[in-house]
C-alpha cells in the first residue's frame, strides 16, 4: 500500500519549520521530495505539487518498534489497516509488529503471510519481529534464519519473556549468527505475580503486587547475556530507575540499546487507586522515583528511544476489575502528544531530544529514515506545535480505545504523515494545492 | 600420541610416509611379539576395528576391552585400568574415553606409550593423521595441501576431531575456517584466528577446496542450540551445488544422511569419506609403530 517510489510525483512542503536533531536543522525551509526521497532542502522551491506547511512543525517521521497490530488472530482489536492508520495518525511511518499473536509468529509461513499483508494493507513501513522460541514457550529457538529470510526483521520474547537464561543465551547467539537483532521484554514471573507494581498504591488499593525486581533482575541477566553473546539486543519498555541505571552499565560493555514507553514517562501508580481496569499495563505503572529516574535517563541518552507498546485491547478485556482486566495500552496515536505535554512544554525535556528519541535514534535502530538528510527515504511528520486537542474515542483511529489518556488535553497534533513520499495521514485540509 | 597440538610439519610427514609403507605392503610384522591393548571406555566402530586390524596385521597381540564384559562395567577406576594392563606387559595402550584429558591422564600411570582415540570433546589425533593421508593422497601428495582452503563445518564446540584437525591441517600448510552458528562455536572461536563463516554457501564463496563436515548429535542439540534439523541442514549441510566448484567433501562419521550431507553426495565423486575409512588402518599401523619404537627396527 506504500506507494511505488517512481510513481510518486513530485512534492515541495513549503515554508515549514523545518527540525531535524540529526542533521541540526531548526529554521524555516522548504522540502522537496522525489522519486520517494527527501532530494533538496532550502528556500524559495517551487514546483506543481505544493503543501503549504506555515506554521507547521516538520519533523523526520517517528518510528515505533513497539507494536500490537494483533493479526493475526484478534483483528477485532486491531487489523493491520487500523493500526497502520493510528500509526500515521501519531506521526509514525515505521513500526516494528511484535509476535505474540495467535497464531504466534514462529514459523515462516506465518511471517511471510503476514509480510504479504503488510505489502497490501499497511500505510506505513511495518517490520516483522518473529519470535525467539517455539510458540513464546521459553524452550525451542526458532528457525531464525528461514524466518529472516521469508521477511523477519528481528527476533523478540515480547509480551513473555523468556524463563530460563541457558534459552536466552542461546537465543543471543544463534540471532547473532542469523543476523537478527533481538528485542527483549524483560520479566521474571516468579516475582511478577501481581497486576500492579508492587507499592504503596498497591497496598493501599488492596491489589496484589509485582515487584520492581522482577523487571530488574532480568534485565540484569539480559544485559550480562548480551555482554558475553555480543549480540544486537534491544531491552524494551524499561519502567524502573535501576533498571536504567544496569542498561547504564552496560552501554559501551554490550551491543545494547533500550526504550521505555510514553505512558511509563508520563503516569505514575497513582492512577491504580481507580481499581479501573484501563490502567492495567506490563510492565505496571510505577511510582513517580522511577519515572523521574526513567524520564533522567531517555534525557541524557541512556534510554535511546521511545516505543509505544500500542496494546489494543477489546472493551470486554479492559472494563473489568483490575485484577481481571488484560494488561496494555493505546500507544500510537498520544505518545508524541503526550509527551511534548508532559516534558516539552513542562521544561523537562528539550523538543530537540524528544525528536531525536522518536525519530533519530528509532530510525538508526531499524537502519531507515529518522533524518531529513537528502538522499534520504521521505518519511516525515508534520505537526502543529500549538493545537490543542482532546483524547476521546471519536478522535481516535484504532479499533480499540484503551487509551489511558482518554479524557484529556494535550498539546501538538500530528496534521501529516508522508511515507516514501506519499500522503498516509492527512489532516492538512485547504493547505494542499496544486499550481496550475 | 595424545594430541596432535604440537605436532610438527616434518612429524606429520613421517607419519604419513610410514603409513604409505604400510599401504603398500613394503612393511610387515613390525608388531610381532608386541601387546597392544585396546581400552575403549566408549562405544566405537570404526576407531575400534581399525586399531584392531592395524594391530593384527603387524603380527601384535591384541587385549580388547570394552565398557561390556570387563572390570570397566564393574566400575573400575581408568588408571586402575591402565595399571593393570601395564603390569599385563602391554607396549601400548590405545584408549579411547568420555572424558577429555583421560589419555592424559593414563599416560602419568603407565611406562607404556597411550595412543589417544579419542577423548571427550578433547583429541582425536589418529582421526586427523587419517584425513590427512586421505587427503594428501586425493591430491596429489602431502604438499599439495599447502595453500589449499579447508572449511570446517558442523558442531565445533562438541567436537574432539575439530579439535585435531585444526591444528593438523593448519600444521599442514592449509587455510582453515570454521562455519558454525554461534551456538555450536567456544565462545571464544577467535582464539584459534580463524575466519568463522555462517554458511556452506559462505564457505564456498570463501573458495573451499574442501567441506569438512562434522557430525551433528541431532538428539542433543534439535531446539537448544539449533532450532531444526531442516534449518541446519539448509545452512550448515552440504548439497551438490556446492560440489559444481570442484569441491571435496570429507566426514569422520557415522554420517547423518540429509543432515551434514546431502543422501546423494555421501558416496559421490566428490566425496572421500571412504578413502578416509581405509586410511584408518595403515596410519594407526604406523602410529603403533611408532609408539612402540618398533618403526625404528623397520627403517633399520
Amino acid at each position: 500500500m506504500i506507494q511505488d517510489p517512481g510513481a510518486t510525483p513530485e512534492l515541495i512542503i513549503r515554508r515549514a519549520h523545518v527540525f531535524d536533531p540529526s542533521t541540526g536543522l531548526d529554521g524555516i525551509r522548504d522540502v522537496r521530495l522525489s522519486s520517494g526521497r527527501i532530494s533538496e532542502v532550502g528556500e524559495g522551491l517551487r514546483g506543481t505539487r505544493e503543501l503549504d506547511a506555515e506554521s507547521l512543525h516538520l519533523f523526520p517521521g517517528f518510528v515505533d518498534v513497539h507494536a500490537h497490530w494483533r493479526t493475526p488472530g484478534r483483528e477485532d482489536e486491531e487489523d493491520i489497516e487500523s493500526g497502520s492508520a493510528a500509526a500515521a495518525a501519531g506521526g509514525f511511518t515505521g513500526v516494528v509488529m511484535m509476535p505474540n499473536t495467535d497464531p504466534i509468529v514462529d514459523r515462516p509461513v506465518v511471517v511471510s503471510g503476514l509480510a504479504r499483508r503488510v505489502e497490501l494493507e499497511s500505510r506505513v513501513r511495518a517490520r516483522i519481529s518473529a519470535a525467539l522460541h517455539v510458540g513464546l514457550a521459553g524452550e525451542r529457538l526458532t528457525e531464525m534464519r528461514l524466518l529472516k529470510e521469508a521477511g523477519a526483521f528481528c527476533v523478540s520474547d515480547d509480551g513473555l519473556g523468556t524463563a530460563s537464561a541457558g534459552v536466552l543465551r542461546n537465543g543471543m547467539l544463534y540471532a547473532r549468527s542469523a543476523g537478527l537483532p533481538v528485542i527483549l521484554h524483560c520479566e521474571d514471573h516468579t516475582l511478577a505475580t501481581g497486576v500492579v507494581h508492587d507499592g504503596a498504591a498497591a497496598s493501599l488499593a488492596g491489589l496484589p503486587g509485582s515487584p520492581a525486581s522482577a523487571e530488574d533482575t532480568a534485565t540484569a541477566t539480559a544485559l550480562v547475556l548480551a555482554a558475553e553473546t555480543g549480540a544486537k539486543v534491544h531491552i524494551t519498555h524499561v519502567s524502573t530507575a535501576l533498571s536504567a541505571a544496569l542498561v547504564s552499565f552496560f552501554k559501551g560493555r554490550a551491543y545494547v540499546t533500550a526504550d521505555t514507553t510514553p505512558h511509563h514517562l508520563t503516569l505514575t501508580d497513582d492512577l491504580i487507586s481507580t481499581l479501573d481496569g484501563l490502567y492495567r499495563v506490563n510492565p505496571p505503572l510505577r511510582p513517580d522515583g522511577d519515572r523521574g529516574g526513567v524520564e533522567e535517563a531517555l534525557r541524557e541518552g541512556i534510554l535511546d528511544f521511545v516505543a509505544t507498546d500500542h496494546a489494543p485491547h477489546a472493551s470486554e478485556e479492559k472494563e473489568l476489575p483490575l485484577e481481571e482486566a488484560a494488561p496494555g495500552f493505546l500507544g500510537h496515536e498520544t505518545a508524541f502528544a503526550a509527551l511534548y505535554t508532559e516534558l516539552v512544554l513542562d521544561g523537562r525535556l528539550s523538543l530537540e531530544r524528544l525528536v531525536g528519541a522518536m525519530s533519530s535514534a528509532p530510525g538508526r535502530w531499524v537502519g531507515e529514515g529518522g533524518s531529513l538528510a537528502v538522499g534520504t527515504v521521505a518519511d516525515l511528520t508534520l505537526v502543529d506545535l500549538s493545537e490543542d486537542w482532546m483524547v476521546d474515542r471519536s478522535a481516535l483511529i484504532s479499533h480499540s480505545s484503551n487509551s489511558p489518556f482518554l479524557g484529556r488535553t494535550l498539546t501538538g497534533r500530528v496534521v501529516g504523515t508522508i511515507v516514501g513520499g506519499g500522503l498516509v495521514h492527512d489532516r492538512t485540509g485547504a493547505r494542499f494545492g496544486v499550481r496550475a | 600420541m595424545l594430541t596432535l597440538e604440537d605436532a610438527g610439519r616434518g612429524e606429520l610427514r613421517e607419519i604419513l610416509d610410514l603409513a604409505a609403507a604400510f599401504a603398500e605392503g613394503r612393511v610387515r610384522d613390525a608388531l610381532a611379539d608386541k601387546t597392544v591393548c585396546l581400552a575403549f571406555f566408549e562405544a566405537s566402530t570404526r576407531t575400534a576395528v581399525s586399531f584392531e586390524l592395524a594391530a593384527r596385521r603387524s603380527g601384535a597381540y591384541v587385549i580388547s576391552l570394552s565398557e561390556e564384559g570387563s572390570a570397566i562395567a564393574k566400575g573400575e577406576s581408568l588408571v586402575d585400568t591402565v595399571v593393570t594392563l601395564d603390569r599385563l606387559g602391554a607396549d601400548a595402550i590405545v584408549l579411547r574415553h568420555p572424558a577429555a584429558g583421560a589419555a592424559a591422564l593414563a599416560s602419568r600411570h603407565t611406562s607404556a606409550p597411550v595412543i589417544n582415540a579419542g577423548d571427550g570433546c578433547g583429541q582425536h589425533p589418529t582421526q586427523a593423521l587419517l584425513d590427512l593421508y586421505a587427503l594428501s593422497d586425493a591430491l596429489g601428495g602431502f604438499d599439495e595441501l599447502a595453500g589449499r582452503r579447508i572449511a570446517i563445518v558442523g558442531d565445533i564446540l562438541h567436537s574432539r576431531v575439530a579439535r585435531s584437525i585444526i591444528p593438523g591441517f593448519a600444521r599442514s600448510g592449509m587455510e582453515v575456517s570454521l562455519v558454525a552458528p554461534r551456538t555450536l562455536l567456544p565462545p571464544d572461536a577467535g582464539a584459534w584466528g580463524l575466519p568463522v563463516l555462517s554458511s556452506v554457501d559462505e564457505a564456498t564463496e570463501w573458495g573451499a577446496d574442501v567441506l569438512y563436515m562434522l557430525r551433528l548429535q541431532k538428539e542433543r542439540m534439535t531446539g537448544a542450540r539449533i532450532p531444526s534439523v531442516a534449518e541446519y541442514a539448509r545452512f550448515y549441510g552440504v548439497a551438490r551445488r556446492h560440489l559444481e566448484g570442484g569441491a571435496l567433501v570429507m566426514h569422520p562419521g557415522p554420517v547423518n544422511r540429509g543432515v551434514e550431507i546431502s543422501g546423494d553426495v555421501v558416496l559421490g565423486a566428490s566425496s572421500l569419506i571412504p578413502d578416509q575409512v581405509a586410511a584408518g588402518v595403515c596410519v594407526r599401523s604406523a602410529v603403533l609403530a611408532l609408539a612402540t619404537g618398533a618403526a625404528q627396527r623397520v627403517a633399520a
